[in-house]
């Protein structure tokens, strides 16, 4: 008998998973890991831990990994590559972590055309401080910072990523992908999947930012955090690839 | 061996390249903006990293990569640029990685000027960055040991799985002096158990600062104490002159030592009981050892080209009353006649109390 | 006044502006020390200081290990503009001297007690062919006052030191450095 769905091999079996309930975190590691499990690179792959909810991926993934101050994964991850060209390198971080702290350091991997891979979950807030205005957090969100919501006037304006990671000619792929229903689920594992290959063809920088529920942090359901997803956010944050040089994916 | 001509910040350029110096990374700053651009020049087309960050902070980070992964990293900086840096040292030291930084200091706080100091001796020696941590400061006083201390600074990285710091200052960076470049005197120190390389035939490891648990986290600050202990105990670099029968002993570190030495071998021709102390490792302190000359000298004087840092560790380590500082916040160094003039005015204190 | 220190260093300073090649000439000299067996240093104005056009260099020579590469006072001074003349005139030692480049220095008042060697160097230059070999018509001059110091390593420090593409100038500098040697004794 054929199987045809099985726990990836980049994935620790005998382990406690510690993100909270109906959070996406679990979904976009687990298409991350498929997606490394695909291309055959657990043991050549190197990971590169962010800061927040993200932090204990360590934990969670069979595969050697650096932890790295908050915001500085990419520049980290420049390090391990330039040394170790022929190793799939790539990071993992928040919003926040990608974004706001360390936005620099994030651009300037698109910039110098790192062949690095990141995946960045947004899911508009600080997670593991307990829910804080983040750079993605939408206008009107109720945040523990943003108590009455975020006001532009006050607060500024969303940070749109995956479109900006478009921008750089360093850039190879950049997308935007959507954790609420499955067949965006599927869409995101193709996503991520070509993020990983324009690294090992030496494209460039590959990038997926991944809408992502978080009901702990905004009082939701599971089921009512998808449709917050679907409902507002995707209204501030359009699905799509914004940039895929090997052309292949719209 | 050949002398030749060779600027500081050109010998520990290249220096850092014979000691196997694998990936730089570095954003201009003077006065060591030199050393980036040698390196630009002979990294890359020998097959080595070589990044132009986007700021020190990416400098450091991307130091630790490689250091993580198995590299040999450099970054070179100054004062307000290694204060960026803090963070990642922190890290760097809580996750044991082998990374040497070339502060060549001019002077602060914030943007100060480009002029020599050295004021950065707090912040190489204590640090800036958060927690339970030492680096250790290699401090040069001359171009041979800018070359010397190189070498070193990459073998003792290794060796202690530690950043290291080559502190120089502005003046030994920018200056040409008569010195040989050698060949890496120490032995290829094995990382294999812990660096990371993709978790192949293996189950994965990683490396990281984050304890969950007040018991984990102790035990890893106190396996840290433990290697420092060893560092203490191992690495200790002085230079000691005419201190057998000194009533006063000169302590001074780096370039500035140079004018110590010179003024206190002229106050000996002078005939005053005078001798000089330049430790050559900032981190670990020679504590022992100006513990062991306070037993017979109670005057000590810390000339250093700043309003007093090194001068506490002075203290602490003779535990004297009359522990004198002499110097200013940097621009043109002590010159003899200055030393001199204060050592005059401290051993005056000295035969007029014993007359 | 504490007494003064005996030491056999001397500190010679080399200032002008960007384009007259001070720097240059200054790592010639302090190579020719070396290569005499002495201990020298040479240290260079930097950064900012250099932006406006104003450059230096201070080389200390001495028997034993340089103490400071920076004096307070210096013993000789060659100084090839206006600017940079009434900037380090006054750090010059009493009994020292000064190589004064007449060619762009035109109010020289020979008021204080040192030995004021004038020539016109630029203009030397100049009747060269190049006027980008006036450090070696100042290093010429300059070599005429250290009477112990064999100069004759210059030829090869000049080759070494220019890029292999303007070897050809070998020959144009070695006629400055002796044609500075000439201002001197044509003076005497």
């Amino acid at each position: 008998m054929q199987q045809v769905f099985k726990i990836p091999d980049s994935l620790k079996k005998n382990t406690e998973y510690t993100f909270c309930p109906g959070c996406g975190h679990g979904v976009a590691v687990r298409l991350l890991c498929q997606a490394i499990d695909d291309f055959n690179l657990r043991e050549n792959a190197i990971c590169m831990v962010g800061v927040g909810c993200t932090a204990f991926l360590y934990h969670f993934l069979d595969i050697d990994a650096l932890e790295c101050p908050h915001g500085r994964a990419t520049a980290e991850g420049t390090g391990v590559k330039r040394i170790n060209p022929d190793k799939f390198v790539f990071t993992y971080q928040g919003d926040g972590d990608y974004a706001a702290i360390g936005m620099t350091e994030s651009m300037y991997a698109g910039i110098r055309g790192e062949n690095l891979t990141t995946i960045c979950v947004n899911n508009t807030n600080y997670g593991m401080t307990g829910g804080q205005m983040g750079p993605t957090t939408l206008i009107g969100q109720v945040t523990t910072t943003t108590p009455y919501g975020r006001d532009e006037k006050l607060n500024g304006y969303p940070v749109k990523i995956a479109e900006q990671v478009a921008q750089y000619k360093g850039t190879a792929f950049s997308a935007r992908v959507s954790l609420d229903s499955v067949p965006n689920i599927i869409k995101a594992q193709a996503a991520i999947k070509k993020a990983c290959e324009v690294q090992i063809k030496k494209l460039g920088y590959g990038f997926v930012e991944i809408l992502s529920p978080c009901p702990t942090n905004w009082k939701m359901t599971p089921e009512q955090a998808n449709e917050h997803i679907r409902e507002n956010m995707m209204k501030e944050y359009p699905l799509g690839v914004f940039k895929d040089v090997t052309g292949e994916m719209k | 061996m050949k002398q030749e001509l060779i600027k500081g910040n050109i010998a520990i350029a290249q220096s850092a390249f014979d000691a196997g110096c694998d990936s730089y990374f570095g954003y201009p700053i003077t006065p060591q903006t030199e050393i980036g651009e040698y390196l630009s020049r002979i990294m890359p087309k020998n097959n080595r990293a070589y990044v132009c960050c986007e700021s020190e902070i990416a400098s450091i980070n991307m130091c630790i990569g490689a250091a993580a992964s198995g590299g040999h990293p450099m970054t070179s900086s100054a004062s307000c640029a290694i204060a960026l840096m803090q963070e990642g040292l922190s890290y760097a030291c809580a996750q044991e990685l082998p990374i040497v930084i070339a502060s060549v200091m001019r002077a602060g706080p914030g943007l100060g000027n480009i002029y020599p100091s050295q004021a950065d001796y707090n912040q190489a020696v204590k640090g800036g960055g958060n927690g339970d941590y030492h680096i250790i400061v290699l401090a040069p006083s001359n171009v041979q040991e800018c070359i010397n201390f190189t070498h070193k600074a990459f073998y003792l990285a290794q060796k202690y799985r530690n950043p290291v710091f080559i502190l120089a200052d502005g003046l030994l960076g920018q200056m040409m002096e008569p010195a040989s470049f050698i060949e890496h005197p120490y032995e290829k120190i094995d990382n294999s158990s812990w660096v990371l390389t993709g978790a192949k035939g293996r189950s994965s490891k990683f490396i990281r600062s984050l304890s969950e648990k007040e018991a984990q986290h102790n035990e890893h600050v106190y396996k840290l104490f433990e290697k420092y202990k060893k560092i203490e105990e191992n690495e200790v670099m002085y230079d000691e002159n005419f201190t057998d029968d000194a009533d006063l002993i000169v302590v001074s570190f780096g370039s500035l030592s140079r004018n110590v030495k010179a003024a206190v071998k002229e106050a000996r021709r002078q005939g005053l009981k005078v001798g000089s102390f330049t430790p050559k490792t900032l981190y670990p302190f020679p504590t022992q050892r100006l513990r062991e000359l306070s037993r017979r000298t109670k005057k000590f004087i810390v000339a250093e080209m700043n309003m007093g840092q090194m001068i506490n560790d002075v203290i602490v380590a003779t535990r004297c009353e009359d522990v004198r500082h002499i110097g200013r916040p940097a621009g043109n160094w002590l010159d003899i006649d200055e030393i001199i003039g204060e050592i005059k005015t401290t051993l005056g204190d000295v035969y007029a109390a014993s007359i | 006044m504490p007494t003064m220190t005996q030491t056999s260093e001397k500190s010679l300073i080399i200032a002008g502006f960007g384009g007259q090649g001070v720097l240059l000439c200054g790592k010639i000299i302090a190579n020719i020390f070396m290569l005499n067996g002495k201990k020298v240093t040479w240290y260079p104005c930097y950064g900012s200081e250099m932006r406006g056009g104003a450059v230096n260099c201070e080389i200390v020579v001495s028997d034993e290990e340089v103490t400071s590469v920076h004096k307070q006072q210096t013993d000789i001074l060659l100084t090839l503009n206006d600017i940079s003349y009434n900037r380090f005139l006054p750090q010059v030692k009493d009994g020292g001297r000064i190589i004064a480049n007449t060619s762009l220095i035109k109010d020289i008042k020979e008021e204080r007690n040192i030995e004021y060697i004038k020539a016109d160097i630029t203009d030397k230059a100049s009747d060269l062919g190049n006027i980008k070999v006036t450090n070696m018509v100042a290093l010429g001059l300059l070599s005429t006052l250290f009477d112990n110091v064999d100069f004759s390593h210059v030829e090869e420090i000049i080759k070494d030191m220019l890029p292999k593409n303007k070897a050809d100038l070998v020959e144009l500098n070695l006629k400055a450095f002796k044609a500075g040697k000439e201002l001197r004794t044509e003076r005497n």
